[in-house]
Parts: C-alpha cells; sequence; structure tokens
C-alpha cells in the first residue's frame, strides 16, 4: 500500500507497531539504525526539537521512495514503548506525511487501541481458512464496534480469498452482516517471490493477480474516501458524552 | 471401600470441635484423636493412616516432615482457611498429599482422600506451556490434539486451558459451550479450592477437561497474572498434566505460563516469510533461563517435506535442537476445527496424527 500510495507521488511514511516481531523491515530489506523507541526516547526527552524524519529509514526503489518508522531492535526495547508516546510521535509525522502506514499487532492492546484512535481508516484484514479465524474475525469486528468505532471507518479487507477452504466468503460476509470492502487473491508463489526479493509486489515489473489486487484497493481508498480533516471525535471524547 | 483412621490437629477450639462432628459423621471414617497442637498428636500413641493438618497456625506448616516421619503410613492432608498456591506447593513439595479448606463438608473430605490416588495430586504434575512469537503457528491444533494423544497414553488426567484470551479457540476446537471459563475461575480463585475449580473445567471425556477461554476481548484485561499463576498452582494438585494456550507474543499472561511451566513449546509455521528470524528473536529472550536447554522445546509445523533430514536442518539454522516437525495437513485441520472435532480422530493414520503421538509418547516417557 505504501509503495503504491507513493508511486501516486504521495510522501508516506510506514510505522512498524508490531514491536517484538515486527517484519516491514525484513520485507523491504532494510536495516534500520533508528527505530520508534529512539523516536520515543527522543520525543520524551524534548518535543520541541523533535523531527520524525531523524528516526525513520528511507527505501528506495527506482522512482519511488518512502520512510519506514521501524520496530524495536531490541526485546528490551519493545517491552518499554508507551502508547502516549507513540500517539505523540505519529502526531507529529502527520504534518509531513501525505499518508501514515501502521502495521499492528492482531490484539486489543493498548498501543493499538490508541493509535485505531488517531487513525482515519481501519484496515482491518481477515482470512477464511476455518470457522475458528471467522469466529475471531466476527468476535473482533463485533469488539471494535462496540468500542464506538463508526463503521465507515472499518474497511473489511479478505486475504486470500480462493485459497482451498470449504467456507465462502459469501457465507463469511453473512456472518459478520459486513459486505467485504475489497477482497485479495490468493497467490501465494507472487508473495514468495515479493519477500525473496524485498520488492513490494505493485513495483513489480511482471504484473501479478495480487499485485493488481493491492492496486485496486489502495486506488479505492484514495478515490473513495472523502473524510473531513479532524472530522471524527477520538474514541474516548465519545465515552465521556455517553456517560454524561 | 476404605477405612480411614484419622487424627485431627486445629488450633482453634471451634473449629476443631466442628471439624471433628464432620468426621465422625462421615461413613467409614472413624477419628482416632482431635488435637489443638501438634505436639501432642505427634506424641500420642494411635495408628493413624489419614492426618489432617492445620496449617494456618504458626509453625505447623514446617513440621510437616516431622509428622510423616512419625506417622510413615498415613497420608497427610493440610488445611487451611483460604487457598494459597505457594503454601500448597510448598507442603506438597514436603510431602503432603493435599490441601483442604476448612470448615468441610462430608462430601468435600471423602472427595478430598479420594483424589489422593489419583496421580497428578501434587507432586506430579507436568505443565506444558505453548508460545509462539507471531498467530497462525498451529499451536491450538497441536495442543488439542496432543491433550488426547497423552490422556490415551498416559490414562491419567490432562488438562487443556485456554489462555488466550482475547482470541482463544480451544472452545472452537473441542466443540464446547462452557457455562464458565478462564476468566470467571481466575476472578473466584481466592475463594476456590482444587475440587472447585475442577468444576470450571468442562469434560471433553473421562481424562480430558478444558479450561476454555472468553467470548468477549475486553473481559481479557481483568485476569491478573498473579491470580492465573495462583489458577496454575492449583490446577497441579488436580491433573497429571497441564497444557496451556497463550496468545502470541510475550505478555504478562504467556510469560507467567512459560515460567510456571515444566515445559515451553516454542512453535512456528513455515510459510515462507520471517519465522526462523521471530524463533531466533524469540529464543535469544527464552536463553536467560539457566535450565533453558532442558525446558525449551522447538516445534515447526507445515514442514515440508516433513522428514528428519529437514528436522536437522531447520536445528541447523536456528542454531537449537528441533523436538519435532509436524507436516502440513492443512484441509484435514481445517475439516477437523470446522467440526468440532480432531483431526487425529478423522484420519488416526495420517502423517499429522502420527506426528502427534510420537510426540505425546516421548512427553509420557519423559523425554
Amino acid at each position: 500500500m505504501a509503495a503504491s500510495l507513493a508511486q501516486a507521488g504521495n510522501s508516506v511514511c510506514i510505522v512498524d507497531l508490531d514491536l517484538q516481531f515486527g517484519d516491514v523491515c525484513h520485507y523491504l530489506q532494510l536495516e534500520p539504525e533508528k527505530t520508534i523507541f529512539d523516536a520515543q526516547q527522543a520525543i520524551v526527552q524534548n518535543e520541541a526539537d523533535f523531527f520524525a524524519e531523524n528516526y525513520s529509514t528511507s527505501y528506495s526503489c527506482g522512482e519511488v521512495d518512502f520512510s519506514v518508522l521501524a520496530a524495536p531492535l531490541k526485546m528490551e526495547e519493545a517491552y518499554n514503548i508507551s502508547a502516549p508516546a507513540v500517539q505523540r510521535v505519529i502526531n507529529s509525522l502527520r504534518p509531513q506525511f501525505d499518508y501514515i502506514v501502521v502495521d499492528t499487532t492482531a490484539a486489543f492492546s493498548e498501543l493499538n487501541l490508541a493509535v485505531m484512535d488517531q487513525s482515519t481508516l481501519i484496515t482491518f484484514v481477515g482470512i477464511v481458512d476455518f470457522i475458528p479465524t471467522i469466529k475471531n474475525m466476527k468476535i473482533g469486528y463485533d469488539t471494535m464496534r462496540s468500542i464506538g468505532y463508526e463503521k465507515n471507518r472499518i474497511r473489511f479487507v479478505l486475504n486470500r480469498s480462493d485459497a482451498k477452504t470449504s467456507i465462502a466468503p459469501e457465507d463469511v460476509e453473512q456472518l459478520l452482516e459486513e459486505r467485504f470492502y475489497h477482497v485479495l487473491p490468493n497467490n501465494f508463489s507472487a508473495a514468495m517471490g515479493s519477500i525473496d526479493r524485498g520488492l513490494p509486489l505493485v513495483l513489480d515489473r511482471e504484473p501479478t493477480a495480487l499485485g493488481r489486487s493491492l492496486q485496486e484497493l489502495v486506488t479505492k481508498y484514495t478515490t473513495g474516501t472523502a473524510v473531513t480533516a479532524g472530522g471524527h471525535k477520538s474514541v474516548k471524547s465519545w465515552v465521556r458524552r455517553l456517560l454524561k | 471401600m476404605r477405612e480411614y483412621r484419622v487424627i485431627l490437629i486445629e488450633e482453634n477450639r471451634l473449629m476443631l470441635e466442628r471439624m471433628a462432628g464432620v468426621i465422625r459423621n462421615t461413613k467409614d471414617f472413624q477419628l482416632l484423636a482431635k488435637e489443638k497442637e501438634l505436639r501432642l498428636a505427634l506424641s500420642s500413641d494411635v495408628s493413624p493412616n489419614l492426618i489432617l493438618l492445620d496449617i494456618d497456625a504458626p509453625g505447623n506448616m514446617v513440621k510437616v516432615g516431622e509428622v510423616i516421619r512419625n506417622f510413615p503410613k498415613a497420608a497427610i492432608l493440610c488445611l487451611g482457611a483460604q487457598w494459597d498456591g505457594e503454601t500448597a506447593s510448598t507442603v506438597v513439595k514436603a510431602g503432603a498429599k493435599g490441601y483442604l479448606i476448612k470448615p468441610f463438608t462430608s462430601e468435600e473430605l471423602v472427595e478430598a482422600v479420594a483424589n489422593i490416588g489419583k496421580s497428578g495430586q501434587g507432586n506430579d504434575c507436568e505443565i506444558l506451556t505453548f508460545f509462539s512469537p507471531k498467530g497462525k503457528s498451529g499451536k491450538t491444533t497441536l495442543i488439542a490434539n496432543l491433550a488426547l494423544a497423552l490422556a490415551e497414553k498416559s490414562r491419567q488426567e490432562v488438562a487443556v486451558i485456554d489462555a488466550d484470551l482475547q482470541f482463544g479457540d480451544m472452545a472452537v476446537f473441542f466443540n464446547l459451550e462452557p457455562q464458565s471459563t478462564i476468566v470467571e475461575a481466575v476472578r473466584d480463585i481466592k475463594f476456590l479450592s482444587p475440587l472447585t475449580l475442577n468444576s470450571y473445567f468442562v469434560p471433553v471425556n473421562d481424562n480430558v477437561r478444558v479450561l476454555c477461554g472468553t467470548k468477549r476481548p475486553e473481559l481479557a484485561e481483568n485476569v491478573r497474572p498473579k491470580d492465573f499463576f495462583n489458577l496454575l498452582q492449583m490446577a497441579r494438585s488436580l491433573y497429571r498434566y497441564v497444557l496451556i494456550d497463550v496468545s502470541s507474543g510475550f505478555n504478562p499472561i504467556s510469560v507467567a505460563a512459560a515460567d510456571a511451566a515444566e515445559s515451553v513449546y516454542l512453535m512456528a509455521m513455515m510459510s515462507g516469510g520471517f519465522e526462523l528470524e521471530h524463533i531466533r528473536r524469540a529464543l535469544d529472550v527464552f536463553s536467560v533461563w539457566p535450565d533453558c536447554r532442558e525446558k525449551l522445546k522447538l516445534v515447526f509445523t507445515r514442514v515440508e517435506p516433513c522428514t528428519k533430514r529437514e528436522q536437522d536442518h531447520l536445528s541447523e539454522l536456528v542454531a537449537y535442537p528441533v523436538s519435532a516437525v509436524l507436516p502440513n495437513e492443512y484441509l484435514l485441520v481445517a475439516a477437523a476445527a470446522n467440526n468440532g472435532r480432531m483431526a487425529a480422530d478423522i484420519k488416526p493414520e495420517s502423517p499429522l496424527a502420527r506426528c502427534v503421538d510420537r510426540l505425546a509418547a516421548a512427553i509420557y516417557s519423559g523425554g
């Protein structure tokens, strides 16, 4: 997604919030010197002098480039990341980038809730390999709705849709009572090739079904979304109003 | 039916009389002596086969060993007003056969001594925690199938605890609709004893019980690691094997489960991603344990080809011995989970079932 947005001329930053086992830099074959942990330390010490670019790592491929704010290098650093500090870091990134793409873990953690709070769009990625997965998608979605995220902030994306499974996407949509916003096809070899070369699928000269589908998703996002700046209230204020 | 000849030691007069009354009224129990002070009981001349010892009284807890030496033919059950995992663990290590909350009813007394015969009364329990750096490791499938295989081989009590608090799948895998889950069990732990804790576990068959996860992720944050740890300690006195599923990554619950366990299975599924990198990173963290080599076992799933050669190759790549490799049997696993059945039940001769069986055999024989 980041590559596609950057290719279209936007300034983009990926933030890897899979703190313990983040793979963004692995995937892009980057070796970051600074990470989100360093950014946190800096912003906590002196917010006025904080420049996010000092902590991000650049990725470029041909004419396309974007930034990556990497997950911590050391495990002890991963344990010591604070959600409020990360929110501040992301806020300070906002003026510099057209798009910030955040990778998270699959859990309702304090950090994930904080960053979903800040987000314009939440992409809920699921696969439908067997019943337990679908059960978890439903639980996850219901929980997000019960926390207060509006429906139009959440976009369901189905990945590996035509993998060999006895469950049809339509069945899942029925269960979730939601249509999938976008469906990505299963293309294991393309994905493997991409990982091997550290090359995002959308930048591959050889087009693949998966690459094209990812491109379509980004196009949907950039043309479909007309969110007014600051148009959504944060969850906390929503809850406060409810409790009055 | 066994006859129990009992000595009761309790320092509170009222509590002493009350429990004495219960013992006298319980069929097949004969009260030989009741004493407020342990030393009087020790100097008595009778030959009991059951001693109920109050360990709330200061000084009694450390005397468990002495009691055993004095009455080598007797089983000791310690009495306390409240369950305490540490205390129970200590007295069992000292040779007591169990821990009973006082005051007790006749039924509770009978059940407590019945459990003495069963293995898994404290000394002998093995906790196995299954850890993965990221999701989609095949952990839950392995635990579910392994629990059944272990129970079959050992003919002893096996429990599965779903501590994957936000998204645990055990109930789905076993096709269970639990009345109570781990959230309630941990919430109530201060008031529970092993007997009452057991009722939170849902039986799957004669030897396997499951403490299911919650269907509501928001309740997960109510589970405090310390209470969870106490629950595990209490479970030791109930089961021979306890298999724990935890959510991925290092978090307070997964770490508590790993700390409490005799064995930790570190798992990853080969998916053409960065699994080996994740495993290496996790190994770095676990290597601070002095007994890491004995305690930590590595398992890879979806290994193709699933051969010893590949297993050795993986061991080399991560510089750590791989205990087991499981094959890719995606369709079988999916079919099983979709129908609330076990892969090993659907196809007992499948490579997956055979691998699980081998692993169960290794665990049972102490490997």
